[in-house]
């Protein structure tokens, strides 16, 4: 069970400036809806910004408390 | 570290597939949910790709996926060599009209209905 407090302060501290809004999708826990608005993203492609959260939250993915993370990035307006 | 022998076959499979997709299970028959979202958009364009169940070798193709593409979830659709991404950005590049452009086809008109069999008279039970 994902502790979703801590995954949204897991990127916003890997990705300073970034706001992120984590939801559990399908109450399940292990089953993740971030949307991340971060000034990092500029110039991305959406692959390289999926990897800069991926890799914040890689930790909860390896230990298995995360099985998916359904993923919406931008930069911030 | 991956196995050579996989990774060689899996580029193989990319350079050889202008559209491929890495699955849980199979178009006809996905096992994940992420899956059938990328092959109900693939349908829905009309598009022909390949595809291939990661299932039977879940972890050495992740560990595959992450030496080529830096990637290690499924599904993935690589267009053209080039890995274009998962379930989100599959549907995010649909809706705006880029996946139909990168895969030179046209985008349907309306909303994207599942190919496959025309809706009966009551639509299937979902679960949302």
């Amino acid at each position: 069970m994902a502790d979703l407090a801590e995954i949204k302060q897991m990127i916003e501290v890997a990705l300073p400036g970034a706001v992120a809004e984590v939801a559990d999708e399908t109450g399940s826990g292990d089953h993740l809806q971030a949307t991340v608005a971060a000034p990092q993203f500029e110039g991305l492609s959406r692959l390289d910004q999926h990897r800069l959260v991926k890799a914040a939250v890689k930790q909860r993915f390896d230990d298995g408390t995360i099985h998916a993370l359904s993923l919406r990035t931008q930069v911030p307006g | 570290m991956a196995d050579a022998e996989l990774k060689q076959k899996v580029e193989e499979l990319i350079g050889a597939n202008p559209v491929l997709l890495f699955m849980k299970g199979t178009p006809d028959m996905p096992r994940c949910g992420f899956s059938m979202r990328v092959v109900q958009v693939l349908d829905s364009l009309d598009v022909e790709y390949g595809a291939i169940d990661v299932l039977p070798a879940l972890q050495p193709l992740r560990e595959v996926t992450a030496e080529i593409s830096d990637w290690q979830t499924f599904p993935q659709l690589y267009v053209k060599g080039e890995l274009l991404g998962g379930a989100d950005i599959v549907e995010e590049m649909f809706d705006s009209g880029e996946l139909a452009e990168a895969l030179g086809v046209e985008q349907p008109e309306a909303v994207p209905v599942p190919a496959g069999d025309p809706p009966a008279q009551s639509p299937p039970l979902q679960i949302e």
